[in-house]
This record gives structure tokens, C-alpha cells and sequence, in this order.
């Protein structure tokens, strides 16, 4: 009888053993076409960029491998730093600008949320559904001189300091012109995140604050700014990372000018790839982007992590 | 019931077969081009090319695909780098570019079979690298002075006949609150006409022994055109906010009457002679030189191909096919429908007076410099546009500027052999 049991449990084994194992390779194909994806599409243009950062090449001649000689071009090369720069400049003022402005916005709306204020959402987000060309044309009907509306507006008011402001092309508006336009655009986004975060604060925790005679600038700087710590960080992260890739805006506005007053690392990658033909450089400006990039993911990560614990 | 499945299957079978023998029979083009072939003015020679080849040599089914600008650069670029996905013709301005696409072995070599068709020499030599012909180019653009007339003769000025006199034009026009040139800076190769123009009436052919690295980029001819240049501009002759305009901003402050003068290629004839996108009397001239001291003349002309094809190594296989398409494409018949580009076929006659005094220009030309941008190595190509704007920046150090851009080339094309 024992034996039979025996018999029994080692068959039972040996049977589960080949479900988990049936099992397994069924998993193993459900996840092989994403996994060929990430291979295919994500880890070896990784890899390649990486090799191709260490030659030269103009894309139709022989790769020379030329070690980290493309890396320290990059230390002489001005538009590099400029680049480099401006990604940071637009990755510190979204920060200070844009993350507080949308932070406004979203309490004000969560605040006084009515039925007139609720489909300011929709405009609010509105810009950020809009294509990059659409946005940049826009930017470049607001802002242009002679045609654009402040031009215009100016011209009406009869306010001439205003008409004769070259936005796009004076060096030092060029870049605010842009982030304004940039402010505008990605801003919902922030507002409709930050906004989804507020609602979730408990509603008792705002008649509590009431009671007790809290303001409105109360009950946001000590109730829900508080609460937002930890989806702001996110937000900063986030902008930081997005200033690292910024290519569009700038390149369809003023394509990185005048000089290199709006040149973003992307715009450089672009020209030294795409115009210069010296993929070799272009590809160790887009490791350059990728490794910073990784830097504030990880960041980004632990922030979570941080934060989970305390949980 | 049985008679009429295997009468069935008999006429599937012949239907397969006769589609499978006019298959084999018909050739497929793959062509790249900038413009759509629609109706529209500026398109009417694609247009023209597509539609009418297609009718006579219905055998050959063309696959033309617009790509724009700078859309088709960037994709011809990234297919030939790959060598994979290649169009059997594409557009091209020819010059480095395309003989960059040559020396990569990627381009079909048709010397043979278009040595032969009547064109100017400067735009055969555009489409020929290292002596061999890859394609053709139909339109030949030269730059020049296209001048609003009606501006001139109602202020009694005339149109400069040498460099010396531009400050009295310009500023008798600034008095008047015209401006005096536009330009579209902000696109940043629009400056470079007018610079290989000074350059040239500077120095001759300096550009032409900086480019072999006979002397550098930051020699006397080049810092001399670059500063007065720069004091041109300070003088306010391109207006208040030349950086802040692109180069349709440019064409329209022409078309307005708002600038009297633009020093640009003959592409924009068309435009500029067409009654619905302008109410000004325009017209064309050539880039004076100086009355004393210049080495260039008034016959030395910068110009390039305006619409070029050539063929690559994919159309070794469809070789008839490709040769009609290129002989079409340099024929009257196609060449006809364009209303305002030069056309480098002899016979064909231009449209309008505009784009007449255009080629009446061209054909004094003794010597004709490629655009800088399209014949350099591309590896400075877009290094030389960039540094051209920053003469407009205020302060610029232009001497600087070209130091910068000669550092450039001895690292990418080589240093200046003594």
C-alpha cells in the first residue's frame, strides 16, 4: 500500500514537473516576441551607438576605429557645451517655472472645481495633445517679427519698443521664447498629473483645515504640498530627463540659433550626424545624452524606492 | 458540373499566366524627388516629367515618392549609408554631396549614355564627379540681384552697377523707410550668396584655392567680404531683424514692396514674375564688382543645379528604363511646362521676362562657383552656414569667426599645403 502511494507521489511529481516545465516554455514564447523587441529595437542601438562612439565614419566610408577620440573632440567643441548648457538651463527653469506654475494651476482648479472650471482641464491639456510642428508654428506666429501677434499688438498699441522686439532673433530672448512657448505646451501634462494627485488627498482632511480656520494658502502649503513631495519630485525628474532629449521646439523654431543661442544636445547630435556626416561624434553625443539620461532614471527610481520604504 | 470546374481552373490558369508575362514585361522606377507632382506652379515641371514619361513609355511604371525638404537630404543620406532600400533615381543638387554617394560606390556610372544630351557645361560638370556622369540636371540656378524696379524708379535710383555704390543706394532707400535687402538669416544659408559674391569680387577664385587647401578660409579676401558684410548689416541694410526672419519672411518682404532688393537664386523667378503672389515690377541682375581694387568680375557667377536627377548602383539592372526616364527629364517637351527656373536644355525658351534676364545673366557667366554649401565636404558644409550667421550677431568678431571655420576645415579636410 505504501509502495502505491509512493509510486503514486512520485508519478504526481514527475507530472507536475512536466507542467511547470510545458508551463514555462509557454511563458518563455509569450514573452519572446518582446523580448526580440527590446533586443532588436532597444538593446542593440544601444550597443552600436556605443561602437559607433568610438570610430569615425561618415556613414558611407570604412568605420576607423579611433578610441575616445570622438569624447574629447566633444571638450573642444562649442556648440557641445552649448548644448549642453542650455539642456540644463531649460531642465533648471522647468523646475522653477513651469513645476510651480502647474502646481497653481492644478490646485486652482481642484480648489474652486465647479462646473465652468472643470473644462478648463480640457484647455489646460490641450496644448500637449498638439503635435510638436503644430506647437513650434504657433511659437513661431506668436513670436515672429514684422507678422507676429506681439509684433502686431504693439504695432496697434502704438507701443514701438514692443513692435521692434526681434524674440527669435536676438540671442538673448531667443531661448526664453521658445521655453515660453515650451511652458505653454507641456505644462498640462504637469497640471493634469498634479491635478489627479490633489483628488486623492481625502476630502475630510480639507473640511478638518476649514474648521479650523486654515486659508487657502494654508491648506496648500501645509496639507497638500506635502502630500505632493513625492509625485513633484517625479515631475522634476521627468523634466530633467525630457530637457536631456530636447530636439523639436528649438530645431523647428529657430533650428538651435542665432549662433548657438538655442542649440540643445539633440540639435547637435542631429548636425553632426545627419548635416556633418560624422556619425562617430554624433554617436558619442548620444551616449553623452544617454548616460546622463540613466543617471536621472536611476535617480528617479530611488527616489521611488524611498519612498515604497517609508510606506 | 465537372466540365465547368476544369473550364474554371483552365481560365485561372491563363488569367495567372498572362498577368505573370505583362508583369515581366513591365519595369518598375523608384524615384525620390523634393515636390509633389501636383498642380501647383512651382511643381509644374515634376508634374510634367511624371505624367508625361508615364504616358509615352507606358511599359515602365514610375513609383515617385516626394519626400520635401530637408526630408529627402536625410533619408538618401541614411539609405546610402545602410546601402540597403535605394531608390533606382533620386533628386540631387549634385556637387560633394552626390560625389560623396560615388565615392561610396553607391551611384550607377551613365557617362556613356548621358555624355551624349545637349546641355550647358556647368550643369553637365554639377552632375559629373571625378569624370563620370551619374545623372542630369534639367535647371541650373545662378544668383544674382532681383531688384524691385518700381521701388527704383520712384525714388530715382538706379540699380548699382559696381559694390561702391550699394551705400548710396541702400541708404537713399533706408531714408525712405525701405529696406534695402532682404535676406531670411534666420534659415542660415540664405547669407551665402552675397558672401561668395563679396568673397569672389575680393579675391576671384579664392575660394576655389581654399577649397584644394591652397590658402585658409580666414585669408584676406574672406575676413575682407566678411566685414563689409558685417557693416552692411550694422548699417541696418537688412533691416531691423534680419535673424528673426526666415527666408519666406524674406520672399515676402519683396513681394510687399517692403525691401527693394534680394541677392538669391533664380528659383525664385516664378514667384517673383507671377502676378498672384506679387504686385511689384522685379527684376533680375547680375552681382556687380568693385570699381577699383577687386579681382573678381561681373562675369564670375555662383549658381548650382536647381532640379537634378541621378541614378544609383540598384538601377545597374533597369538600365534602359533609367536612361529614358533621365533623357526625358532633360527633353523639351517635359522641360517646357517649368514657368520659371533656368532650363539647361538649349531650345527651350523662358516664361517670363524675370526668368529671361535670369538666363541672360547665366549666359555671360565666364566662370560658375558651385554653392559653397553643396560642394564642400559635408562635414563643413553646415559649420560654413552656421558661422555666415554669426556675422549678424551683434559684436561678432567675424576674423574670429573664420579662424574658427579654418580650424575646422585643416581637421576635416586637411591643412593648407605651402
Amino acid at each position: 500500500m505504501e509502495i502505491v502511494e509512493g509510486e503514486t507521489s512520485c508519478a504526481g511529481k514527475k507530472k507536475h514537473k512536466k507542467k511547470d516545465r510545458n508551463r514555462s516554455v509557454f511563458i518563455f514564447f509569450c514573452i519572446l516576441p518582446a523580448i526580440l523587441f527590446l533586443v532588436i529595437f532597444l538593446y542593440y542601438p544601444i550597443e552600436e551607438t556605443f561602437r559607433l562612439s568610438l570610430t569615425k565614419t561618415t556613414g558611407l566610408s570604412k568605420e576607423v576605429f579611433v578610441g575616445t577620440d570622438n569624447y574629447q573632440r566633444l571638450f573642444h567643441d562649442e556648440e557641445f557645451f552649448a548644448g549642453l548648457k542650455h539642456v540644463f538651463s531649460w531642465a533648471f527653469w522647468s523646475i522653477v517655472i513651469q513645476l510651480p506654475l502647474s502646481f497653481f494651476i492644478a490646485f486652482s482648479l481642484t480648489y474652486y472645481s465647479n462646473r465652468f472650471t472643470r473644462p478648463l482641464q480640457a484647455v489646460f491639456f490641450l496644448p500637449n495633445v498638439l503635435p510638436s510642428a503644430i506647437t513650434a508654428m504657433l511659437g513661431k506666429f506668436v513670436f515672429a517679427p514684422n507678422y507676429g501677434l506681439i509684433v502686431s499688438l504693439g504695432k496697434v498699441l502704438g507701443w514701438k519698443w514692443l513692435a521692434s522686439i526681434d524674440f527669435l532673433g536676438n540671442p538673448n530672448l531667443a531661448f526664453w521664447a521658445i521655453f515660453a512657448i515650451a511652458t505653454w505646451a507641456y505644462s498640462g501634462f504637469y497640471v493634469i498629473y498634479l491635478m489627479s494627485r490633489i483628488e486623492q488627498i481625502p476630502r475630510e482632511l480639507r473640511e478638518a483645515a476649514e474648521l479650523d480656520g486654515a486659508s487657502m494658502w494654508s491648506y496648500a502649503r501645509r496639507i497638500v504640498l506635502p502630500e505632493l513631495n513625492y509625485p513633484l519630485r517625479i515631475l522634476a525628474v521627468l523634466c530633467t530627463v525630457g530637457s536631456l532629449k530636447l530636439f523639436d521646439l528649438p530645431n523647428m523654431m529657430t533650428t538651435g540659433g542665432p549662433g548657438n543661442a538655442t542649440v540643445t544636445l539633440g540639435i547637435t547630435l542631429y548636425r553632426h550626424g545627419f548635416i556633418n556626416w560624422n556619425y562617430g561624434k554624433a554617436a558619442a553625443i548620444g551616449v553623452v545624452i544617454f548616460v546622463l539620461s540613466l543617471v536621472f532614471t536611476i535617480l528617479q527610481f530611488s527616489l521611488g524606492r524611498k519612498k515604497d520604504e517609508a510606506i | 458540373m465537372k466540365k465547368s470546374r476544369i473550364f474554371a481552373l483552365c481560365f485561372l490558369i491563363v488569367c495567372l499566366f498572362s498577368t505573370a508575362v505583362l508583369s515581366a514585361d513591365e519595369v518598375k522606377l523608384t524615384i525620390w524627388g523634393r515636390d509633389i507632382p501636383d498642380d501647383s506652379a512651382d511643381h509644374a515641371y515634376v508634374h510634367a516629367l511624371i505624367n508625361g514619361f508615364q504616358a509615352k513609355y507606358p511599359d515602365v511604371k514610375i513609383d515617385y515618392i516626394a519626400l520635401g525638404d530637408p526630408g529627402l537630404a536625410d533619408k538618401t543620406k541614411i539609405t546610402m549609408a545602410t546601402g540597403s532600400g535605394l531608390p533606382d533615381i533620386f533628386q540631387t543638387w549634385g556637387g560633394s554631396v552626390m560625389g560623396g554617394y560615388a565615392d561610396a560606390g553607391m551611384l550607377f556610372d551613365l557617362t556613356n549614355e548621358l555624355k551624349g544630351i545637349p546641355c550647358s557645361d556647368a550643369a553637365r560638370q554639377a552632375m559629373t564627379w571625378k569624370g563620370k556622369i551619374y545623372g542630369v540636371a534639367p535647371f541650373f540656378a545662378v544668383a544674382g540681384i532681383f531688384v524691385n524696379e518700381g521701388i527704383f524708379k520712384a525714388n530715382n535710383l538706379k540699380v548699382p552697377a559696381t559694390i561702391e555704390e550699394f551705400d548710396k543706394v541702400c541708404d537713399a532707400l533706408k531714408a525712405k523707410g525701405i529696406q534695402p535687402f532682404a535676406c531670411g538669416e534666420k534659415d542660415k544659408w540664405p547669407a551665402l550668396a552675397l558672401y561668395m559674391y563679396l568673397t569672389n569680387r575680393y579675391g576671384g577664385d579664392a575660394s576655389a584655392k581654399a577649397a584644394a587647401r591652397q590658402i585658409p578660409y580666414d585669408s584676406d579676401a574672406f575676413v575682407k567680404a566678411a566685414q563689409l558684410y558685417q557693416s552692411w548689416i550694422k548699417k541696418g541694410y537688412f533691416g531691423a531683424t534680419p535673424l528673426g526672419e526666415g527666408y519666406g519672411d524674406a520672399q515676402q518682404l519683396m513681394a510687399t514692396g517692403k525691401a527693394a532688393m534680394h541677392i538669391t537664386g533664380s528659383w525664385m523667378c516664378a514667384q517673383y514674375a507671377n502676378s498672384e503672389f506679387t504686385d511689384q515690377t522685379i527684376g533680375f541682375y547680375a552681382f556687380p564688382a568693385f570699381k577699383s581694387g577687386g579681382v573678381g568680375t561681373v562675369n564670375d557667377i555662383m549658381g548650382q543645379t536647381d532640379i537634378g536627377f541621378a541614378a544609383t548602383k540598384v538601377a545597374a539592372s533597369k538600365k534602359d528604363a533609367v536612361v529614358k526616364f533621365l533623357k526625358y527629364a532633360m527633353s523639351t517637351e517635359a522641360c517646357e511646362a517649368e514657368p520659371g527656373r533656368i532650363c539647361s536644355v538649349p531650345g527651350v525658351k523662358a516664361k517670363s521676362s524675370l526668368t529671361a534676364q535670369a538666363a541672360a545673366v547665366f549666359a555671360t557667366a565666364k566662370t560658375v562657383t558651385f554653392w559653397w554649401d553643396q560642394d564642400l565636404p559635408p562635414s563643413v558644409t553646415s559649420p560654413l552656414n552656421d558661422m555666415l550667421q554669426t556675422f549678424f550677431l551683434p559684436g561678432a568678431d567675424v576674423k574670429k569667426s573664420l579662424s574658427s571655420f579654418e580650424a575646422l576645415c585643416v581637421e576635416n579636410i586637411g591643412p593648407v599645403k605651402k
